[in-house]
């Protein structure tokens, strides 16, 4: 018995190459940024014109042109920058307090198995509470300035920071530290040449995670009681229904938020050029 | 020619796991004993017990009961004067080739510079001059595997314990780094321990073979090789290689039927 099969794929083929050809013309860096900025371009068109026809109430949304208004008049002042620079300062240092201290804690939990079992349970516990909650008592203790943001942003990166590296130092290969114990290593040896090295790309990833905790944490803190900063002035904005002042500071927070990712993006790929290095092929799926 | 010394001798050696239904007795009343530069291949069925005697002899493990005798003298384990190769290369991923073969060395607190002077010696030797720099993942596995023996044997141990080195390479690579491990242990006249699985490996590198049955592990039976040849490859071609070969395959055949 004989089949024929019937076959669309010359044409299909056809029409995949022309697809391809169009995708590769949009698919390089300009390309690509063109198609970004059009979408935004785009949406901000469809806002503002949404407004003018009446189905957006600028009142409790904004518009796109009172925000750049905003935008300009406090970039004038020089309120913006001053309000961004005390978030960013805020947010940087209890994620560099929070991550050094709860990484290396979480490090030298892997000394001693027994401390470890021993301090699981409390550190699931003081994890398990949401951290925001402790703002106004952080308030109480730290008083209304610098010191009670960084605190609240230490609060919520250390144990993200600890647990990542708990739980990476606990997951090192085991036949690494055999090979080093068979070479006559002490256990200070296994831990610096071993242990440590191979939790870094967790500990590495938790910087992603934890620049947006600092913010977080810097922002809520400002909320709650303060003078200064992007998070009090959105406030401020809200509580006097200036709804477009509250989206520059929201657009400010997702600036800052999106600089700090592409600065521990950069910190990733050169503090660990083995992870980069590769074999000459790469594999297309 | 001489008598030949003893070198290491594992006596009466006993180790057993607590696994789900009691305990597994691993290895139980195991005795054999290594001369002074010796090849000695241990072979048996799989999972009987071999990395257990290489983890107790390294230091990683602590007997149940038994005694190592080495040089006359009784002792809890070489821990620090074996090398440790395994299957796995466990070279360290962020470690170039150079600072995984120096890792040893800094280990033991040698000076930096005069480690890096031999470390470059080694490397030339064994073909890995250019790759100092390279990191593990950009090599290919024959020159991985090239990579771990170096770091094995630039710490100058007193037994190198091979772990089933080359099971995981292709057999022209395998081939190729029997020939450079036979060499290099008549360049630093090496004693040898070989774990393999491999019958054919077993007969061309060794002087003597060690058949263990299977779980608990007892020495069944050891075998001298009287094969005098240049390399691995030769040593194949050699007129006693096939009875040899014939005899062990015989040995482990009927355990595997016992033990399945």
């Amino acid at each position: 018995m004989t089949m024929t099969i019937q076959t669309a794929a010359p044409v299909r083929a056809k029409r995949k190459l022309k697809l391809a050809r169009k995708r590769a013309t949009f698919d390089t860096t300009l390309g690509r940024a063109f198609l970004q900025i059009a979408a935004v371009a785009i949406f901000f068109a469809l806002w503002e014109a949404g407004v003018h026809a009446g189905y957006v109430s600028a009142f409790l949304m904004g518009s796109p042109s009172g925000i750049f208004a905003t935008f300009y008049k406090l970039i004038l002042s020089g309120e913006l920058l001053a309000d961004s620079w005390i978030t960013l300062f805020e947010a940087i240092l209890g994620f560099v307090i929070g991550t050094i201290f709860g990484s290396l804690f979480g490090l030298a939990l892997w000394y001693s198995v027994f401390v470890a079992k021993l301090v699981e349970p409390f550190i699931v516990a003081i994890n398990s509470v949401p951290k925001i909650a402790l703002a106004p008592i952080v308030v109480l203790w730290f008083g209304t300035g610098l010191i009670s943001k960084v605190a609240l942003a230490v609060s919520l990166t250390a144990l993200v920071a600890l647990i990542a590296a708990y739980q990476a130092a606990k997951d090192a290969d085991v036949d690494l530290q055999s090979l080093m114990i068979s070479m006559g290593a002490d256990k200070h040896q296994v831990f610096w040449k071993a242990v440590v090295p191979s939790t870094l790309p967790a500990i590495i990833a938790t910087f992603r995670i934890n620049i947006g905790f600092g913010l977080v944490g810097a922002v809520v803190g400002e909320f709650i009681s303060s003078q200064r900063g992007l998070g009090h002035m959105i406030f401020l904005a809200s509580s006097l229904y200036d709804l477009n002042s509250v989206w520059v500071g929201l657009f400010t927070l997702m600036i800052l938020g999106f600089v700090l990712y592409y600065v521990i993006d950069i910190i990733e790929r050169t503090s660990l050029p083995w992870k980069q290095a590769t074999t000459s092929h790469q594999i297309q799926v | 020619m001489p008598p030949k010394q003893v070198q290491l001798s594992v006596a009466n050696v006993s180790k057993s796991f607590a696994g789900k239904n009691g305990d597994v007795n691993v290895l139980d009343d195991l005795s054999f004993s290594i001369n002074e530069s010796d090849f000695v291949s241990i072979i048996g069925p799989s999972g009987c017990g071999k990395t257990t005697i290489f983890n107790i002899i390294a230091g990683l493990l602590e007997p149940d009961s038994g005694t190592i005798t080495y040089r006359g003298q009784e002792i809890d384990s070489l821990r620090g004067r074996v090398g440790y190769m395994m299957q796995k290369d466990l070279l360290f991923p962020w470690r170039t080739v150079l600072g995984n073969v120096l890792l040893g060395l800094e280990t033991r607190g040698v000076d930096a510079r005069e480690a890096e002077a031999k470390a470059h010696e080694y490397l030339k030797q064994f073909g890995l001059a250019g790759f100092e720099n390279a990191y593990p993942k950009t090599l290919s596995g024959g020159m991985r595997q090239r990579v771990a023996l170096i770091r094995t044997l630039i710490m100058d141990p007193d037994i190198p314990l091979l772990d089933e080195p080359f099971s995981a390479l292709d057999y022209q690579t395998r081939l190729y780094l029997e020939g450079v491990l036979k060499d290099a242990v008549q360049t630093y006249k090496k004693t040898v321990i070989l774990v393999t699985h491999d019958i054919d490996e077993a007969v061309a590198l060794s002087k003597r073979v060690v058949v263990l049955s299977g779980r608990p592990a007892r020495v069944k039976v050891v075998h001298e090789i009287d094969i005098d040849a240049t390399s691995p490859v030769t040593a194949r071609n050699d007129a006693n290689f096939a009875t040899y070969f014939k005899t062990l395959c015989a040995e482990l055949d009927i355990q595997t039927e016992k033990t399945a």
